[in-house]
C-alpha cells in the first residue's frame, strides 16, 4: 500500500498541475503544488524503511487460468535504494527549476512528476509482467514528450531510434520469459534459468545503448537540464533495474558480454572526460555508469547494479541540474567522486562484490576515466548563471535542491538498504581513486584529454554508424528479394504462381497425413 | 421474440433500409446504434430464458424455421452475439468520422446479420453459402461508384468462391468419415478438401495476396471492416468443425498443418510489413499476422486455446478499427498512402498518427496495449510446445514492431518550421481518442473482456478438453 501511496502522491499532483495549468495557467502557487507533492513523496518513501519488505499485488489479470503471475511491486532492500534515488532527483528538479529562464506552471514539470511515479513502479517491479508494463509506460511517455518538444528532421530521427532500440529491449525481455517457460521455469525473476538471465542483460543493454555501443539519443534536445536530465536519469534506471532484481548466473556467452560492458564503459569514459560540457557528455555519463552497473550484474552481483544506477541517477542529477554559478556548491559536488570511488561506506561500496576475474583491470581503468570525468565537470562549471541576479528565496531553494541530492548520496552510503555499511573491494577501489586522481591531473596538462569540439563528435558518431549502415543496406536486400516476391505473386501470373505453391502443400499436407 | 429474427432478421432489414432510404450522417448513427442496442441485448437477455421485467415476461425464443432450415442462437451465443454488434456499432459510428459511403453501414449491417446467420444455421454446412453471400456483398463496399473493381476485389471474390466447394465436398466426405472412421482413404481427401477450404477463408500464405492488393486500391476503412469480419466469423466456423469432429481434433497432423501454416503467416506477415513502403499494405500484413496467431491458437494443445482465441479477436476488432479510420482520415490527405507521401504529417494530423502508431503497437504485442494479453498467453503456450515455432512467431513480430518505427520515422520526419497543427475534426478526434482509451484498457485491464469472455468456450462442448 506504501508504494501506492508514493506513487499516487506524484500522479495526483501531476493532475492538479495539468488542471492548473488549463483552469489557471498563471498561478503563482503551482510551483508549491510540485514541490510540495515531490517533497511528500519523498517522505513516504521513508516511511517505507518502517515496513521493509513489502507487496504491493494489483488485482490478478482474468481468466487466472492463463494470468498466473499477478502484477507484484516489491519493496526491499535493493529497490528502496532506486525507489528514493529517484524521488529525491524528482524533488530537485522542483527545488532547481526557480533558476530557469520561463518559471510558470510548466508542463514540463507535470511530465517530471508523472516519470518520477513510472520510476518508482520500475524500481518496484518484481517480476517480467510488471516491468514490461511499467517499461512500456515510460518509453511511450518518452517517446510522446521527446517528439513533441524537438526541433529538426535528424532530432525526430534520433528519437525515434531511442523508442526503437527500447521497444527491442521489451521484445528481449519477452524473449527471456519464452526461454524462461520453455526450461519449465514461471514468469517470474526468482527462478529464471542462466540461458533467460542472459538475455536479461542484453536487453537492458539494448535499452542502454550499451549493446551493441550506440547513443540511444542526442545531446541536442530542449529539454536539456529539468525534465531532460529527468527523462535521460530515471528511464536509465528503469531499465537498470530489471538487473538489480536478478542473480545472473554465468553461461559461456558471458566473457564476451563482459567484454562488450567494458568496451562500452571505457569508450563512454573516455567521450564523458572530453565533452565540452557536463550536458553534451551526458549520453556518455549515462552509457558509461550503466557499463558498470551491467558489470556488476554479469559479475552476478545485483547490490551493484542498484548501487550504480543509484549513483547514476544522485551523482549525475546533482551536476546536470546544477545551472548557477555557486563556489560552495562546486566544491560540494565533490561528494558524487566519493559516492563514484567505491570506497568503503561510500554509495557505490558494495560495487564490485561479485567476481569480474581478468577483466578487473580494464574495469578499473573505466571507472577511473567516469570519475575524473564527473571531477573535471564539477570544477568546471563554465557556462552556469550566476544566483546573484536571482530573488532570495531562490538563492536558497536552488543550493537545497542540489544538496538534497548529495546528502543522499552520503546517507545511502550508510543506511537503509542493502549495499549501506560495505566495505567492499577498497583494494581495486583505491587503485581506480589513484587513476582518477592521475588522470585529473594529466586532464590539465596533455592536450590528449582536452575536449572534444562539436564536430570531432559528430564524427565519432559517424564512424560508430558505420557499422548501422550495414544493417541498413541488409535491409534493403531484404526488402528486394521481397518485392520480387510480392511482384510475383500479385501480378498477372499471380493466381497460377498460388495454385501451383498450393499443389505443392497439398501433396506436403497428404504426404503428413499418411 | 425470436433470437434469429433479433439478430439476423432485423439488422439485415435495417441495412435494406438504410441503404434503399438513407443519407450519410444518419446512415452511421442508426447502424451504429442498433447494432449497439443490439449487443446491449445479448448481454443482458439471456435466450430462452423467461424474464419479469416489471410485470412483463419476456423470452427470446432461440429457433426458427426458413425455407426448410433452422437458424439457432442459444444462450451461450449471447456473449458472442454482444462482442460481435458491440465491435460492429464501433465501426458504424466511425463511418461519419472516415468519410465513407453511407452504403457501407448499409452493407456493413446486412454482412454482419448473413454471418451472424452462418453460426446460427442448421446443418452448419450450409454457413459456407452464406460467408459466400457475405463475400458477395462486401464487393460493393470496395468498389467505388462507376469504377471498375480492381485486381484485389477480383481476386478476393476468386479465393472466396474457391473455398466454398471444398467446404462443401468436405462436409459430404465427413458424412461419410463418421459413418466408417476406419476408412484411412476418405479421411485423408474429406482432410485435405477442409484444409483448402479454411486456406482459401482464412487466406493462409500464399492466398493472402489480395490483401495488401486490396489496400492500396479500395477505401481503408472498408477494407479494415472486411478484414476484421470475415476471419472472426471464418474461425467461428472453424472451431465448429473442431467442435463436431473428434477425429479432426485428435489427428496431430492436421495441428500441425495449422500451426505450419500460422507460423507462415505471422513470419512472413510481419517481414512483409517490415518491407512495405505504403501505409495500407503494411496494415494488410498486419492483418495478415494477426490471422496466423489466430491459427497458431487454433493449434495449441490446451484446454484454454477458445479462452485465448477469443482474448486474440476482441482486440483484433478495436485495433482494426482504430487504424482503418485513422488511415481513411490520412488518405483524405494523402490519397497513395505512400511513404513519400506521408512524410512530415504527425504535425498536421497528431492524433490519426498516434491512433495509428497505437493500433499498430498493439498488434505487434506492445505492453500496455489491448494485443498484449492475447500475445502473452499465446507465448506460455507456443514456449511449452516449441521453441523453434516460437522463434519465428518472434521474428514475425519484430518485423510487425520494425513496420511501425518506420512509419513513425516517416510521419515525424519533418523541418524545425512546421508548426503542430490540429486538421482532425471533433467527430474524428473523439472517436480516435475513444479507441486509443479502449487500447489502452484492454491492455492494461484483460479482465474488462471476461464477461464476454467467460461463457464463450460453453459454445464449444468438446473444444479445449
Amino acid at each position: 500500500m506504501l508504494i501506492l501511496i508514493s506513487c499516487l502522491l506524484l500522479f495526483v499532483t501531476t493532475l492538479a498541475l495539468v488542471l492548473l495549468r488549463v483552469l489557471q495557467p498563471n498561478a503563482r502557487y503551482a510551483w508549491l503544488v510540485a514541490a510540495g507533492g515531490a517533497l511528500l513523496a519523498m517522505i513516504s518513501v521513508f516511511v517505507w524503511l518502517t515496513q521493509m519488505p513489502f507487496d504491493l499485488i494489483l488485482p490478478a489479470w482474468q481468466p487466472v487460468t492463463l494470468f498466473m503471475t499477478p502484477i507484484l511491486f516489491r519493496a526491499d532492500g535493493v529497490s528502496w535504494v532506486l525507489a528514493m534515488s529517484v524521488v529525491a532527483l524528482t524533488l530537485s528538479v522542483m527545488l532547481t527549476s526557480v533558476t530557469r529562464q520561463v518559471f510558470v506552471n510548466s508542463l514540463s514539470w507535470a511530465g517530471m512528476l508523472a516519470l518520477g511515479g513510472m520510476g518508482i513502479l520500475a524500481a518496484t517491479a518484481n517480476n517480467p509482467l510488471t516491468l514490461l508494463l511499467v517499461w512500456a509506460s515510460v518509453d511511450l511517455i518518452e517517446l510522446f514528450s521527446q517528439l513533441s518538444s524537438v526541433e529538426g528532421e535528424a532530432n525526430n530521427e534520433r528519437v525515434v531510434i531511442s523508442f526503437s532500440t527500447r521497444a527491442f529491449g521489451i521484445g528481449l525481455l519477452i524473449w527471456a520469459n519464452i526461454l524462461s517457460i520453455a526450461g519449465g521455469s514461471t514468469f517470474d525473476f526468482q527462478s529464471m534459468p542462466a540461458n533467460a538471465g542472459i538475455f536479461l542483460v542484453i536487453a537492458a543493454g539494448l535499452r542502454l545503448g550499451v549493446y551493441p555501443l550506440h547513443l540511444p539519443y542526442s545531446a541536442e534536445s530542449v529539454l536539456r537540464r529539468g525534465f531532460g536530465t529527468g527523462l535521460r536519469l530515471v528511464g536509465a534506471a528503469a531499465s537498470l533495474s530489471v538487473l538489480g532484481h536478478v542473480q545472473i548466473l554465468p553461461t559461456n556467452f558471458t566473457p564476451f558480454l563482459i567484454f562488450l560492458a567494458i568496451v562500452a564503459a571505457i569508450y563512454g569514459g573516455w567521450m564523458w572526460l572530453r565533452a565540452p560540457d557536463e550536458l553534451n557528455g551526458r549520453p556518455y555519463w549515462v552509457i558509461g555508469v550503466s557499463s558498470l552497473a551491467i558489470l556488476s550484474a554479469l559479475s552476478g552481483n545485483p547490490i551493484g547494479v542498484a548501487a550504480w544506477s543509484s549513483a547514476l541517477v544522485l551523482v549525475g542529477g546533482a551536476l546536470f541540474l546544477a545551472s548557477v554559478q555557486n563556489q560552495w556548491l562546486n566544491r560540494a559536488m565533490l561528494v558524487g567522486a566519493w559516492s563514484l570511488s567505491s570506497l568503503p561506506f561510500s554509495l557505490t561500496a558494495g560495487a564490485w562484490l561479485g567476481s569480474l576475474g581478468w577483466f578487473l583491470p580494464l574495469v578499473v581503468v573505466a571507472q577511473g576515466l567516469i570519475v575524473a570525468g564527473f571531477v573535471r565537470h564539477a570544477l568546471r562549471p563554465a557556462g552556469r548563471d550566476s544566483l546573484e541576479s536571482q530573488p532570495g528565496w531562490t538563492r536558497i531553494a536552488h543550493p537545497a535542491g542540489i544538496g538534497l541530492l548529495l546528502v543522499f548520496q552520503l546517507l545511502l552510503g550508510w543506511v537503509g538498504w542493502d549495499g549501506a555499511l560495505q566495505v567492499g573491494a577498497w583494494l581495486q577501489a583505491i587503485i581506480a581513486s589513484l587513476l582518477t586522481v592521475g588522470l585529473v591531473w594529466a586532464a590539465r596538462r596533455f592536450r590528449v584529454f582536452n575536449p572534444v569540439r562539436a564536430h570531432w563528435v559528430t564524427t565519432a558518431e559517424s564512424r560508430l554508424n558505420s557499422l548501422y549502415q550495414g544493417f541498413w543496406s541488409l535491409y534493403r536486400g531484404l526488402a528486394r528479394i521481397s518485392q520480387a516476391i510480392i511482384v510475383t505473386l500479385e501480378g498477372e501470373g499471380g493466381v497460377m504462381w498460388t495454385l501451383l505453391f498450393l499443389v505443392l502443400f497439398i501433396s506436403l499436407l497428404s504426404q503428413g497425413i499418411r | 421474440m425470436n433470437a434469429p429474427i433479433l439478430w439476423i432478421g432485423l439488422p439485415f432489414a435495417v441495412g435494406l433500409f438504410i441503404l434503399f432510404f438513407m443519407r450519410n450522417r444518419f446512415a452511421a448513427w442508426l447502424g451504429g446504434t442498433i447494432a449497439a442496442i443490439l449487443a446491449l441485448i445479448a448481454l443482458i437477455f439471456p435466450i430462452d430464458t423467461a424474464l419479469l421485467v416489471a410485470s412483463v415476461s419476456i423470452k427470446i425464443s432461440p429457433a426458427i424455421q426458413f425455407f426448410g432450415r433452422s437458424f439457432e442462437l442459444n444462450t451461450a451465443d449471447g456473449p458472442l452475439l454482444a462482442m460481435i454488434y458491440g465491435l460492429a456499432a464501433f465501426w458504424f459510428f466511425g463511418t461519419e468520422a472516415s468519410k465513407t459511403e453511407s452504403r457501407f453501414v448499409a452493407l456493413g449491417l446486412m454482412i454482419v446479420a448473413l454471418l451472424t446467420a452462418s453460426i446460427a444455421v442448421e446443418p452448419f454446412l450450409y454457413a459456407a453459402l452464406l460467408l459466400e453471400v457475405a463475400a458477395m456483398l462486401v464487393v460493393p463496399l470496395l468498389v467505388p461508384h462507376y469504377q471498375k473493381a480492381g485486381r484485389g476485389v477480383v481476386r478476393f471474390i476468386i479465393y472466396q468462391t474457391l473455398a466454398m466447394p471444398f467446404i462443401l465436398f468436405s462436409g459430404w466426405m465427413l458424412a461419410g468419415v463418421e459413418a466408417s472412421p476406419g476408412d484411412l482413404g476418405t479421411t485423408i481427401q474429406a482432410g485435405t478438401m477442409l484444409g483448402l477450404g479454411f486456406a482459401f477463408l482464412f487466406a493462409v500464405f500464399p492466398l493472402y495476396n489480395w490483401i495488401p492488393m486490396l489496400m492500396e486500391e479500395a477505401p481503408p476503412y472498408a477494407t479494415g471492416f472486411l478484414l476484421w469480419v470475415l476471419p472472426t466469423f471464418t474461425a467461428i466456423f472453424a472451431f465448429g468443425f473442431l467442435d463436431r469432429y473428434a477425429w479432426l481434433r485428435s489427428t496431430p497432423s492436421i495441428a500441425d498443418a495449422i500451426l505450419f501454416a500460422g507460423v507462415f503467416m505471422v513470419a512472413s506477415g510481419g517481414i512483409f510489413a517490415a518491407l512495405q513502403r505504403h501505409l495500407g499494405r503494411i496494415l494488410g500484413f498486419a492483418a495478415i499476422a494477426e490471422t496466423g496467431l489466430l491459427l497458431l491458437v487454433m493449434s495449441l494443445r490446451t484446454s484454454e486455446f477458445t479462452t485465448i482465441a477469443f482474448l486474440t479477436l476482441i482486440p483484433r476488432g478495436l485495433e482494426l478499427t482504430v487504424w482503418a479510420l485513422a488511415l481513411s482520415i490520412i488518405k483524405r490527405k494523402a490519397y497513395t498512402l505512400r511513404f513519400s507521401e506521408v512524410q512530415g504529417l504527425a504535425r498536421k494530423y497528431p492524433v490519426a498518427v498516434a491512433a495509428i502508431l497505437l493500433a499498430h503497437l498493439s498488434m505487434t504485442g506492445f505492453p500496455l496495449l489491448a494485443g498484449f494479453p492475447s500475445r502473452l498467453a499465446l507465448w506460455q503456450g507456443l514456449a511449452v510446445e516449441s521453441l523453434t515455432i516460437s522463434f519465428w512467431v518472434f521474428v514475425g513480430l519484430l518485423g510487425l514492431l520494425v513496420a511501425a518505427v518506420r512509419t513513425l520515422a516517416v510521419f515525424v520526419m519533418t523541418s524545425s518550421e512546421t508548426k503542430w497543427e490540429w486538421n482532425e475534426t471533433w467527430t474524428q478526434t473523439i472517436m480516435l481518442v475513444i479507441g486509443m482509451l479502449g487500447l489502452f484498457l484492454l491492455g492494461v485491464f484483460p479482465q474488462a473482456m471476461q464477461p464476454f469472455i467467460a461463457s464463450l468456450p460453453t459454445l464449444f462442448e468438446h473444444l479445449g478438453q
